[in-house]
């Protein structure tokens, strides 16, 4: 296999496929490069919004421009403002702090953290409770920012088309800057 | 150019390892190119004659292991992946390696330097055939003294061109508490059996005292010496084969050719990196108590509790190879879980060799690719000579992991999904000692659950069970009855799957695995520990996958004094994995002093009857866990991989199973459970910035317990992640954490 097709790999994105099909996609010599575009095609389609998806963050999270922003939206259409915020903040927080709750997700109950130490943050979109994110972290500890991609850096060398609206602030944590206006 | 001789050596200066390590540096820093190598001559000269020639490189270090691993004693060596054969350069630089430990590429050039440095060529000379070993983290790259090394020079009228090198777990080190992962550790003089690079033997033969030392300084002298001959004997296979293949190719297309592979690999490795990954930058954390508290009264200085926070960055270079920042981890400690840049870059190795260098020589390459930034006076690279190292493994290997989930992120990010997966796999030996009824003095590490985990979840299906080892290709939990043979006390009384024991979500993590170790014939005595990755206190890695679970860390139970041999009498129904034996107890039905430890025990002193139990190896998930299918959550309780009572409350399922294993699902039931569970997402959350603005006041109250407070202030003296925790909160500069 030198290309994984359009078809083949919507069967992965929706867990579909069969697992000969995965072993053969391990199996190449190398990957194709143009998977990315063909990666975005399907996200496109599958969502019901039109905001052009520059990235895939997470399961239902997509890095997307509106208008000259580049946002973080959900799936169900939920917007989370700016991606260069670390889009936990814009999302409903539980707080799992006792051991009775932890041991709801956690078996056998010997397995589940001690809340004595540690809590079980679970992060959902406000506008459709997919759970987006789970960390479990001493409490006082900063959000974690799992990923912040250096698009314009992407687009332009590893995938040989830039994007038109490129500037140095794009890769710019503004996480700071947002909790600071709080 | 007149050839300058250096006198002691009676060679010339460009043939001694000093010359050469500076000249590959400089070169190196000039050009970006190995050796400043800019074009593969010898391969495009001739390209079947380069790779026939790598080809019998490589023949050569895995024939070395498959022959000699039959010599070792122990299962580690022998039939687990617990082990590498490699051969490397002048330099240490890997040109080849065997199945195995292959991230230990990491500290050969170490332990090459510190001998360089340290004009070993004069003193004790380093000469063909010479025999070298090591175990020292500081000063030879090993991650801890149970990795032990051997390193044998090849050289050619006197010139070092290589180095056959060799790697080993051994079952016992020889530190105050016994196995291979002491835990209470103070410093490196309690680490055991500590030796920096030195000269162990000649002409491939060991010298008479270092079994004496093998034998006077651990407590499985024997099964380490016949490791050590395991050693030495691949090295020899390989010194061998190196003679014969330079007399065939001439010594100097010989190291020519060596510098093109290793350039080469380098090439093709960040040409991988650059195909898979995004530029940008990927924080994760991990967490790991150390509980050494009240547990003596000798070393006050290491009398405390402390929670290790492993805190990374994952970035690119401008080339695109790997930036990996470690700032925020936790300052050195009194404690096992430090470790020195070397042995903590063997471990941040383990996913990046495997993952960048498959299509490839996997050669020292991948190493040019990679810039791990460990701070000074952190817990990778701790501003004493002192710290111990004996733990190591803990806390670096869920560093990897760290990486490792950055790059799986990437994966998925970019539409290489069929190789995405939550990678987690936490691990856990059982190690102590004791002295058999005849007066038999001995020490013992059970690997089993070092040597297979399970995978996490990927982003379109489940993990499988027991099916990867981030440290070898090789996973593979030994043989049940070879553990009992070689530690005659425990005995499995089950050794299986635990059921629910993992990561949950839409796909959820590999089930981890359990062990109940039932003591027989303890003899005199009999003290059992721990070592291993994170206890059930903290999950493996903090931040589960895309709103999947992290995996949970390791569970440990003990139970001291039971009624087994009732139990067994009466229908033979006895608990065989650690969540059993539990269960069992709340039943009543185990009786005896039951415990189940959210961090390390302390040594536990064990009689006949007495159960150890563990669960480890357990992933984690990915995805949201009420998206996942109800049919894989009722065929999950078909398989009696879930229990029915915990479907209900994780995934809002309502089914039974018979006694025949069928299983109903009450649809009517589980439609209510689980709108319930998502009605409670809403009910139970706060907006973030709310969430935010209490978490600020209790962090500026100190509400906080004072242990974590004391993290807080370790890593917040770093000051980069002081930066990063004050700008989170907004906290003043002058305001005391």
């Amino acid at each position: 296999m030198e290309v994984v097709d359009k078809g083949l790999l919507k069967q992965l994105v929706e867990g579909r496929i069969a697992d000969d099909d995965v072993d053969e996609m391990r199996r190449m010599a190398k990957k194709d490069h143009q998977r990315f575009w063909t990666y975005l095609d399907i996200l496109q389609e599958k969502v019901s919004w039109d905001n052009t998806i520059l990235m895939r963050l997470n399961d239902h999270l997509y890095i997307v421009m509106r208008g000259n922003e580049r946002i973080v939206k959900c799936d169900c259409g939920h917007e989370y403002g700016d991606y260069r915020v670390n889009w936990k903040l814009h999302t409903d927080i539980r707080t799992r702090d006792t051991q009775e709750s932890m041991e709801k997700v956690y078996y056998p109950t010997a397995a589940a953290p001690d809340a004595d130490w540690m809590e079980v943050r679970e992060f959902f979109c406000p506008g459709c409770s997919a759970q987006l994110a789970v960390e479990i972290v001493p409490p006082g500890y900063p959000l974690t920012f799992e990923a912040f991609p250096d698009l314009d850096r992407f687009y332009r060398e590893f995938m040989n088309k830039p994007l038109e609206d490129e500037s140095p602030d794009w890769f710019k944590d503004k996480t700071a800057d947002y909790l600071a206006a709080l | 150019m007149a050839t300058v001789m250096k006198e002691t050596l009676g060679l010339p200066i460009e043939k001694t390892l000093a010359y050469k390590l500076k000249q590959r540096d400089e070169l190196y820093n000039e050009s970006g190119c190995y050796w400043g190598i800019k074009e593969l001559t010898l391969k495009n000269q001739d390209p079947i004659k380069f790779e026939q020639f790598f080809s019998r490189l490589q023949s050569a270090v895995f024939a070395a292991r498959e022959k000699a691993r039959y010599v070792a004693a122990s299962p580690g060596g022998r039939e687990m992946g617990e082990s590498v054969w490699a051969l490397a350069t002048a330099e240490g630089d890997t040109l080849a390696m065997s199945l195995g430990f292959i991230s230990h590429c990491a500290a050969f050039p170490v332990s090459v330097k510190h001998m360089i440095d340290n004009d070993f060529e004069e003193n004790p000379g380093i000469n063909d055939a010479d025999v070298f070993g090591t175990d020292d983290p500081m000063t030879s790259g090993a991650p801890h003294p149970g990795d032990t090394y051997t390193l044998v020079p090849i050289a050619v009228e006197g010139e070092v061109v290589a180095w056959a090198c060799s790697v080993n777990h051994i079952m016992e080190a020889g530190a105050p508490q016994a196995g291979s992962w002491p835990v209470f550790t103070v410093d490196t003089f309690m680490d055991g059996f500590v030796f920096p690079p030195m000269k162990t033997g000649e002409n491939l033969r060991q010298a008479k005292w270092w079994d004496n030392l093998w034998m006077r300084r651990t407590r499985a002298g024997a099964m380490n010496i016949l490791d050590d001959k395991m050693r030495l004997a691949g090295c020899s296979m390989i010194h061998g084969s190196i003679h014969e293949i330079i007399q065939e190719y001439g010594v100097e297309y010989y190291k020519q050719a060596c510098k093109e592979i290793i350039e080469e690999s380098r090439i093709m490795i960040l040409d991988n990196m650059r195909a898979s990954l995004i530029p940008g930058r990927y924080e994760g954390s991990s967490f790991r108590i150390s509980m050494l508290k009240g547990q003596q009264k000798i070393w006050a200085h290491a009398d405390r509790n402390e929670m290790v926070h492993v805190h990374a960055v994952f970035s690119q270079d401008e080339k695109g190879g790997i930036v990996f920042d470690t700032e925020g981890s936790s300052r050195w400690g009194y404690h096992g879980f430090n470790g020195y840049p070397g042995g903590s870059d063997v471990g941040l190795f383990l996913g990046i060799t495997t993952t960048f260098a498959h299509s490839c020589k996997a050669s020292a390459g991948v190493n040019m690719n990679v810039n791990s930034i460990y701070h000074k006076g952190s817990i990778y690279n701790p501003d004493t000579e002192f710290a111990s190292c004996a733990n190591i493994w803990a806390q670096s290997m869920q560093m990897q992991c760290l990486s490792s989930s950055a790059i799986h992120r990437n994966f998925f990010m970019r539409g290489y999904l069929e190789e995405a997966f939550a990678p987690e796999d936490s691990w856990d030996g059982v190690q102590g000692s004791g002295v058999l009824a005849d007066g038999t003095p001995y020490g013992f590490t059970n690997f089993e659950w070092v040597g297979g985990g399970a995978m996490g979840a990927y982003p379109f299906k489940d993990g499988t069970p027991c099916t990867w080892a981030q440290h070898t290709q090789l996973c593979n939990v030994g043989n049940s009855e070879e553990f009992e043979y070689l530690i005659p006390p425990l005995h499995h009384l089950g050794r299986k799957l635990e059921p629910g024991y993992c990561g949950h979500g839409k796909y959820r993590g590999g089930v981890g695995q359990s062990s109940v170790h039932w003591m027989q014939e303890t003899g005199q005595r009999l003290g059992v520990t721990r070592g291993g990755s994170a206890t059930s206190m903290t999950s493996y890695l903090a931040s589960g996958m895309n709103g999947g679970y992290p995996a949970p860390g390791v569970v440990t139970v003990t139970a001291l004094n039971t009624n087994i041999p009732e139990l067994i009498k009466a229908d033979g129904d006895t608990p065989t994995t650690a969540g059993e034996v539990l269960e069992y107890a709340a039943e009543g039905k185990l009786t005896g002093e039951v415990t189940s430890w959210k961090y390390d025990p302390p040594e536990q002193s064990m009689g006949d009857n007495d159960l150890w139990a563990n669960a480890a190896g357990a992933s984690g998930g990915w995805g949201d866990p009420l998206e996942r299918e109800i049919s894989s959550v009722v065929e999950d309780i078909r398989i009696g991989q879930l229990p029915e009572s915990f479907a209900k409350t994780m995934y809002g399922v309502v089914a039974s199973k018979n006694k025949l294993g069928e299983v109903t699902l009450d649809q009517a039931a589980t439609k209510h459970e689980q709108a319930a569970l998502f009605a409670s997402r809403k009910a139970e959350s706060k907006p973030a910035v709310e969430w935010w603005k209490e978490q600020k006041a209790k962090v500026e109250s100190h509400s906080i317990r004072e242990e974590l407070l004391e993290m807080y202030r370790s890593s917040t003296s770093f000051e980069g992640y002081n930066k990063h925790y004050r700008s989170f909160w907004q906290l003043d500069d002058d305001f005391e954490i």
